[in-house]
């Protein structure tokens, strides 16, 4: 698929297959690309060129059938704040030929599921950041979707409503929902993906399992910090350990080989210039070293925030 | 280039038909609860022009003994008709800056993800609006009964109103919803009501036609309000009209049929990127 936007790219060339039961993480910075797609996916959007089915239905062509089958909730948990979640939830199970007996069924069993049961005749505009989240994915579920989209789901909410949102995603991919995931943070996509597509500028750049995306950059990095003066000193010595990976100024960053083993050789060498450490971290491979060794940039929301070129 | 995302479950017989009107029904039930939920968006519009016929009642009390100056008991009740139609105007306007909402806070593209019509998304983000319409006809009528303006056409002069307030304030929420679907701004929706207000003030709302001359007069014999207003007025100061009560209405649908043409061309335009 392509989208542009007169002169703007949005997306470039997205080419991807989701197979029945699996979790899609799709993983990009901001602007890269990633809810232009999910609009388009979710026919909100119309493609500027190429094809897409969702369900086994074409985006442009069958478009509502395609809504027929998906539950989307979109990146700003778009819900009215004059309204409680129970009558949300029946409007929504309306919208979609549930009838109201069931409807009110389906409501309060997803109300339950999603911790809010109490909250349910409360307004909208009163639930937190993290209870609203939990609502819009109730909301999206409300017609046992076959496919859901979630388009960062977690973004702004704290680590504790993270964790309990991510349990729900698992569960409902458990029951055999196919989820389509777009999120800016590498964890969630390394711990809810059983595939990640990276996306940058418009374009997938890289694609696989999390666990092979990560095998495929090689080696661990090291990142080293040491006094301004001694900089140009110590990249020598250390560009003799392994190849230069992008890093934050003021900042050496190597993929070492074979690891943790090469550690000691590596302080002693530096040991023998005179070259004072101030830190020394050794990590294994993460999905932001992917996005490093597609883009030669580090991802935004990563730890290593800032971090460009070696 | 081609994306394929595959559903667990291949089978689709479980899924639930989707049932318009009862879709129609639970849309326009959303809107007049969120317009009622919003009171400070509503109560001073339906007090000011109550403060409006208050002083113009006084100011203009000895107007009903000039020359051509329609029969009626007291200038208060010559202008119930028009107060009925400036309260109309100003919750109508409020009641469609909240499909603007819709827009700005994404509510929208919920609705439009859902299998339902597009239009019946639009039209029943009036529902607020007519329901309002009419509850503030029937609350200025009982007002000025009290301060002895009676609607000397009874029950079936204060349906009519009903009904014409009713169908104006799908009119003007319709022209509200679209300014909305023009600029996605809930904020130009309410700056664009002074023009209502200067269409209201170009017709017979606060004072009779027949009293006015020139370029003022001509303009208010076409503006589609006073023939509204017109057709309220005489329900209430010569008794219920069959006839004028059809003109009223005929005038009424056109405006409403005009404006709700207006905003669908503006929903077909914004959803010409949409599947």
């Amino acid at each position: 698929m392509q989208r542009h936007f007169g002169e703007v790219e949005a997306v470039r060339r997205v080419d991807l297959e989701v197979s029945q039961g699996e979790i899609y993480g799709f993983l990009g910075p901001n602007g890269a690309g990633k809810s232009t797609t999910v609009r388009m996916l979710t026919t909100l959007l119309k493609p500027t060129a190429g094809r897409a089915t969702v369900a086994g239905f074409d985006v442009a062509t069958s478009a509502h059938q395609v809504r027929r089958r998906i539950g989307v909730a979109l990146q700003d948990a778009a819900i009215d704040p004059l309204m409680t979640g129970n009558e949300l939830l029946r409007l929504q199970a309306t919208l979609h030929g549930i009838g109201r007996r069931a409807g009110r069924v389906r409501g309060a069993e997803l109300l339950e599921r999603v911790g809010l049961t109490e909250a349910g005749d409360r307004r909208v505009g009163t639930y937190s950041g993290g209870m609203r989240r939990r609502l819009d994915l109730a909301l999206s579920l409300i017609h046992e979707p076959e496919v859901l989209f979630l388009d960062e789901p977690t973004t702004g909410l704290d680590p504790s409503s993270r964790q309990n949102l991510w349990s729900e995603v698992r569960r409902l991919n458990a029951e055999g929902t196919t989820v389509f995931l777009t999120t800016q943070y590498l964890e969630e996509a390394d711990e809810l993906a059983h595939r990640v597509g990276i996306i940058d500028g418009g374009l997938i750049v890289r694609e696989g399992t999390p666990i092979a995306l990560k095998e495929a950059v090689g080696s661990p990095t090291l990142r080293l910090d040491v006094l301004a003066t001694d900089l140009d000193e110590a990249r020598t010595v250390m560009a003799a350990f392994g190849e230069a990976r992008p890093a934050r100024e003021g900042r050496i960053a190597i993929g070492l080989e074979n690891g943790a083993n090469r550690l000691a050789e590596v302080v002693r060498a530096l040991d023998e210039r005179n070259i004072e450490v101030l830190t020394m971290e050794l990590d294994a491979p993460s999905l932001d070293d992917v996005f490093a060794d597609a883009t030669g940039r580090r991802l935004e929301g990563a730890d290593e925030q800032g971090e460009a070129g070696p | 280039m081609t994306v394929g995302i595959e559903p667990h479950r291949t089978a689709s017989a479980d899924l639930h038909p989707v049932r318009h009107l009862d879709a129609f029904v639970v849309m326009a039930r959303r809107s007049v609860i969120g317009f009622f939920r919003q009171p400070a968006s509503w109560i001073f519009g339906a007090a000011f022009p109550l403060l409006i016929a208050a002083v113009s009642a006084s100011a203009f009390a000895r107007a009903t003994s000039l020359q051509d100056f329609p029969d009626s008991r007291s200038f208060l009740q010559f202008l119930l008709a028009g107060t009925i139609l400036q309260g109309t105007l100003f919750g109508s306007i409020n009641a469609s800056t909240d499909l603007a909402l819709d827009i700005e806070n994404g509510f929208m593209d919920r609705l439009l993800a859902s299998p339902v019509s597009r239009v019946s998304i639009l039209v029943s983000r009036l529902a607020g609006a007519a329901t309002y319409g009419a509850g503030v006809t029937l609350f200025y009528v009982v007002v000025f009964r009290l301060f002895g303006a009676p609607v000397e056409g009874g029950i079936p002069g204060i349906v009519v109103m009903v009904v014409l307030a009713m169908v104006m304030a799908i009119g003007v929420g319709g022209y509200g919803a679209a300014v909305g679907l023009r600029t996605g701004s809930a904020e130009a929706v309410g700056n664009s009501f002074p023009l209502l207000f200067i269409l209201l003030f170009i017709s017979s709302a606060f004072f009779p036609v027949e009293l006015m001359s020139g370029a003022y007069r001509r303009v208010a014999e076409l503006n589609p309000i006073t023939y509204v207003i017109d057709a309220c007025r005489h329900q209430v100061l010569e008794g219920f009209s069959l006839g004028e009560a059809v003109v009223g209405l005929l005038v009424a649908v056109a405006f409403a049929a005009s404006t709700i043409a207006f905003a669908l061309l503006q929903l077909r335009r914004k959803l010409a990127d949409v599947s």
